[in-house]
């Protein structure tokens, strides 16, 4: 059973989730109208609120922390379609958060209750300071055909955009984010699996 | 591989997204299921002479229920396909519907005479009329089950109960284009149970396919 003794559940003040919420819904629509530093910018949030979540949740030394910090992110990425623009950010996220945490304890046969709270659940605390991982997304993408996984090397070692990757192996900017956006959906089905 | 490298990659595939796209491919799904049931109502298994069908009541008494049933379980797929959205009164609203048709079925049972009242609950199909829709539901809840995998349930069993649901109510709404039946008691029997079958095995396929 996860512990989730009543002290751990933070309520926080109206006003700082005011703030959260301000703060981060603008990224999100800008992100999602294809603005890349936005979108990195909130990606980098969300991960060090992830962090402190799910240790708070699962025990920092769990050593399954930044493992599950990384399957939510790319939940974030490849679900981010089905945020209603509408609506505030904060519980979207909290709520794609927790469906994360259920699924992970569910995979390990852990009781699986997590009660639901309110989005400042999530954004109670910043952990910036990155976790060991028990699943290395570098040997993951070993299994990718050659063209893809170059494709994604290319981008991440060398850190060139699409379209100085797609010129350098010569296929079209096109072609290549197409190529880009399959492996990461497939490394997302390939983590899914090796945690099983 | 750290995660400020993976969020390096991830900034990388963005593309611009339309608002309005989870309605969109709903819709699409709700729309391209219903051209296969209809397809398959129409030409497998005929239409009832709709001239002279549109002309009564009851008609329309079925097409209310179904259509007011297809449109509860559309927003309520809507709702939970996407993370943090609260459900609202649309199951309340579905279950006002449904309680509606059972009282008219069973005022209609009550007000005929008991000799009478096996013939009119029982109709001539009613062996064939819950599978129908079950059948015709197949098609719907493939579509919507596709849909739904590319946004983000995060109840799997219960998006999977309402895509059933919102299926059974569409195809019973198509299969009463076909269907000649006319009692309330009818309606609230079979139909009910052809889509109370088709929510249930939603249930369970959700389970399966909706997991992310």
């Amino acid at each position: 059973m996860v512990r989730l003794a009543r002290r751990e559940r933070v309520d926080l003040p109206v006003p700082q989730q005011d703030q959260t919420e301000e703060r981060l819904r603008p990224l999100m629509i800008r992100s999602l109208e294809g603005d890349s530093g936005a979108h990195r910018q909130l990606l980098g949030v969300l991960g060090r609120y992830l962090r402190g979540y799910f240790s708070r949740r699962i025990g920092a030394t769990s050593g399954e922390v930044e493992d599950l910090v990384q399957e939510t992110l790319l939940a974030v990425h490849l679900k981010r379609e089905s945020y209603d623009r509408s609506l505030p950010f904060t519980p979207w996220a909290y709520a794609l958060a927790r469906y994360k945490l259920i699924d992970h304890l569910r995979r390990r046969k852990r009781a699986h209750q997590v009660p639901l709270e309110d989005a400042g659940a999530l954004f109670a605390a910043e952990d910036a300071e990155e976790g060991a991982l028990r699943t290395d997304l570098d040997r993951l993408l070993q299994r990718l055909p050659d063209r893809q996984r170059s494709l994604v090397e290319d981008v991440k070692l060398q850190g060139l955009s699409v379209e100085e990757a797609a010129q350098k192996r010569g296929v079209s900017a096109v072609s290549a984010r197409v190529m880009l956006h399959r492996s990461l959906k497939w490394l997302n089905q390939a983590l899914r699996d090796e945690n099983e | 591989m750290r995660t400020s490298d993976l969020i390096e990659i991830l900034a990388r595939d963005v593309r611009a997204t339309p608002p309005g796209i989870v309605n969109k491919r709903l819709l699409a799904a709700l729309l391209a299921g219903g051209l296969v049931t209809f397809a398959i109502v129409a030409l497998g298994l005929r239409c009832q002479p709709l001239l002279a069908a549109v002309q009564q009541p009851w008609f329309w008494m079925k097409a209310a229920y179904t259509c007011l049933l297809t449109l509860a379980g559309a927003v309520i797929v809507r709702r939970l396909s996407v993370p943090g959205a609260r459900v609202g009164a649309a199951p309340l609203a579905a279950g006002l519907v449904i309680l509606a048709m059972l009282a008219l079925g069973t005022g209609q049972i009550l007000f005929t005479a008991p000799a009478d009242r096996a013939a009119l609950w029982l109709g001539h199909t009613w062996k064939v009329c819950s599978p129908l829709i079950l059948l015709l539901a197949v098609p719907v809840y493939a579509c919507l089950i596709a849909a739904i995998r590319r946004l983000a349930p995060t109840r799997p069993a219960l998006t999977g109960a309402a895509a059933g649901f919102a299926a059974g109510a569409l195809a019973a709404t198509l299969y009463g284009l076909h269907c000649p039946e006319q009692a309330a008691a009818f309606v609230a029997s079979w139909y009910t149970l052809g889509i109370a079958a088709a929510t249930a095995l939603g249930a369970i396929g959700g389970r399966r396919l909706l997991r992310w």
